[in-house]
């Protein structure tokens, strides 16, 4: 038993990584779609792969080549910042690029040189064959790209569309490399989103997994939501803005020790007033001192957004891979009931493990009851008006059980019933 | 991702009520519920006035029919409420209340023990934690009194369902007092006796000396100092049996009674 809760601990706390990480791309693409970082990536990187650092030479002929020109508004204006992260602005620039758009660019200005106008662009202007930008090929005015242009159509056995996929192989390894530049500098930013959210929303991994290690009732939530998000991929999915209003829904009903509103500032030499969730609210006394106070909730929050850094789909898979050790390591929870026509029923009982006596005998003798109650429901059934065919949004809206006889059931006596709270002053 | 009703049990007992929890709450209950609209008061029209909630059982699991759980909430005779499920629940059918006709999504449905025939009368503390936990849960949900009505009100046709058999323009006028904070206080049982001996309330889970006394004064046999489930089932037949309120708590009137019949025998 200690094994499956350690588990059910650690599946909530992924899953709570899980949720925060979607709020924090969501929120890291709100910030990309405003600064727009990838199109500042992918000009750096094309500079680079055509060995034109300051964009003067090559580099600008191309993003003014009309093929590519048509990508992006307005002129093309060259940064000048040296720096590059996810927060340099991209400008007007195009994000993406195709890599068929961006050969046929450089092989037409090899073969018909950078100048748009007069000649080069009327009827006389030379035929784009390989023979043609081979003659031409200084048009390009930088050796290193000449070399490489004049590698593809060698290697092309005369054959242009063999000319075409070279040239955009090479650009597609260069911009592998955009790509994982590009990542590395958003997993900085999302470091830094995820310590600010952290810190925000008060979301301390420590504390979580200490308050899910004590309280039975919100791991069991937990995990059963845990559970559903892992078997439906759409939680990754759909629009920046839904995903984020999802995640943030979730998290909130999870009734989780996040957020600020139940933490009580002290000094860190007193002891600290922690707030129990559930049922009446106690003060539980966790202890004093530094750790408790200072050094605790730093850790907790780093721990929160270095997990953040990692993203959301990762987390998904993880929580997917711990839910398969979790079906492994505890088989009764598949309910071996479950093959039973009432598969409602099956699904609520595999909950009553590890309860109150009282409560097991209720689960023992309802599952005695069950074959008397099935074997009834052979005979016709009388006509019901719920079985009466009405246009509804949603017909399970229109199922109802008051009236019921008592004798189609095994009634609960008192000593069945799960002990009380509450009703003394 | 769906809301699950996690507040009910803190929600009702900080409206002193109070709660039982069935094992696996949490978790029962489909994750289809929407936003709460309101409550929807049932009674479970089952004649047997000597049991707490003898229904319970069926609450949870349903009917070969229609599959469980039936209500979120249950309501025993003595005013307990049972916490059945946190997800969505098959109470509502067909029907409509101030224009909303999905009652299983929008409705939190309370099944109270009751047999609804005319030799049945609501037992006051029901009645009271009846309207005290409804108007806690429109208070949590953030609506008013009028999202709060019978079954008998909602099911369509009209005349569909005869549940409850209480008057509820009174009900909701009883709630609207209770959330505007103009009726009385709901009445705890006291955690000491105030006169006497000083004994201390007795419940389910508690042990020691005073347990041995009671389970003495009851009859039951064995030493056990544990205030069990039998034991709480004998001081509700002994509450019955003397027309008290048989919530199996034994408070100050409880102790005075078992006093006198022990005196008396």
């Amino acid at each position: 038993m200690f094994g499956s809760k350690m588990l059910e601990v650690a599946i909530g706390i992924i899953f709570v990584f899980l949720l925060v990480s979607l709020i924090c791309s969501a929120i890291r693409e709100g910030i990309e779609s405003w600064v727009k970082a990838r199109a500042a990536f992918l000009e750096q990187g094309i500079r680079e792969l055509l060995h034109d650092k300051s964009a003067v030479g090559i580099a600008r002929s191309v993003y003014t080549h009309p093929l590519i020109f048509g990508l992006y508004l307005d002129e093309y204006r060259p940064r000048t910042d040296a720096r590059l992260d996810a927060l340099s602005p991209g400008g007007n620039l195009p994000s993406y690029i195709p890599s068929r758009s961006f050969a046929l660019a450089l092989m037409d200005i090899a073969a018909r040189g950078i100048d748009t106008h007069g000649e080069a662009s009327g009827p006389s202007a030379p035929e784009l064959t390989l023979a043609r930008m081979r003659e031409n090929v200084l048009n390009i005015e930088n050796g290193a790209v000449q070399r490489v242009l004049l590698g593809a159509i060698d290697t092309a056995g005369g054959s242009m569309e063999r000319a075409v996929a070279n040239v955009a192989a090479w650009y597609d390894s260069g911009m592998d490399r955009v790509s994982g530049a590009y990542k590395r500098a958003t997993q900085k930013i999302l470091l830094g989103i995820g310590l600010a959210v952290a810190v925000g929303m008060n979301v301390n991994t420590i504390a979580i997994g200490r308050f899910l290690f004590r309280h039975d009732a919100e791991r069991a939530v937990l995990v059963a939501a845990a559970e559903t998000a892992a078997r439906d991929s759409s939680i990754l999915q759909g629009d920046r803005d839904a995903r984020y209003a999802r995640a943030i829904a979730a998290l909130d009903s999870l009734r989780l020790p996040i957020g600020w509103d139940d933490v009580v500032l002290v000094r860190p030499w007193t002891t600290r007033q922690a707030v129990n969730v559930f049922g009446a609210r106690t003060t539980v006394v966790e202890g004093s001192g530094l750790w408790l106070h200072v050094f605790e909730p730093l850790v907790g929050w780093l721990v929160t957004a270095l997990a953040v850094m990692l993203g959301a789909p990762f987390w998904f898979d993880i929580l997917n891979k711990v839910m398969v050790i979790r079906s492994t390591v505890k088989p009764h929870e598949k309910s071996p009931e479950e093959s039973s026509e009432d598969r409602q029923t099956g699904k609520d009982r595999t909950s009553t493990a590890g309860a109150r006596s009282g409560s097991t005998m209720l689960a023992e003798e309802t599952r005695d009851v069950t074959p008397a109650r099935s074997a009834r429901s052979e005979a016709p059934p009388a006509p019901t008006r719920e079985r009466a065919p009405v246009p509804a949004p949603d017909p399970d809206n229109a199922v109802d059980a008051c009236d019921v006889q008592a004798d189609v059931h095994a009634l609960t006596s008192d000593e069945d019933l799960p002990a009380a709270q509450g009703g003394i002053a | 991702m769906t809301t699950r009703l996690l507040w009910l049990p803190e929600a009702l007992r900080a409206a002193g009520c109070k709660v039982a929890l069935v094992d696996g709450w949490e978790r029962r209950g489909q994750d289809s519920l929407g936003r709460i609209l309101g409550v929807l008061c049932h009674y479970t029209a089952t004649p047997d006035a000597t049991r707490n909630m003898p229904t319970l059982k069926l609450l949870i699991e349903g009917r070969s029919d229609l599959p469980g759980p039936l209500s979120q909430l249950g309501l025993g005779r003595d005013g307990t409420y049972y916490v059945i499920a946190s997800g969505r629940a098959n109470h509502a059918g067909r029907g409509e209340w101030n224009g909303i006709t999905t009652g299983n999504t929008s409705f939190i449905g309370i099944e109270a023990e009751n047999s609804g025939r005319a030799n049945d009368p609501w037992p006051a503390v029901q009645l009271d934690a009846y309207q005290r936990g409804a108007a806690a849960i429109l208070r949590q949900v953030g609506r008013t009194a009028a999202s709060c009505c019978g079954h008998r009100e909602y099911a369509r046709p009209a005349g569909r369902k005869t549940d409850i058999n209480v008057d509820m323009d009174q009900f909701r006028r009883s709630v609207a007092a209770i959330l505007s904070g103009q009726s009385a206080p709901p009445v705890l049982i006291p955690a000491v006796e105030a006169v006497g001996q000083a004994r201390p309330t007795l419940r389910r889970g508690d042990t020691g000396e005073l347990v041995i006394e009671l389970r003495r004064k009851l009859n039951i046999p064995g030493t056990d100092g544990t205030f069990g489930p039998q034991t709480e089932a004998a001081v509700r037949a002994f509450q019955r049996e003397h027309g008290m309120v048989p919530d199996g708590i034994v408070g100050p009137k409880t102790w005075t009674r078992l006093d006198e019949s022990v005196r008396k025998v």
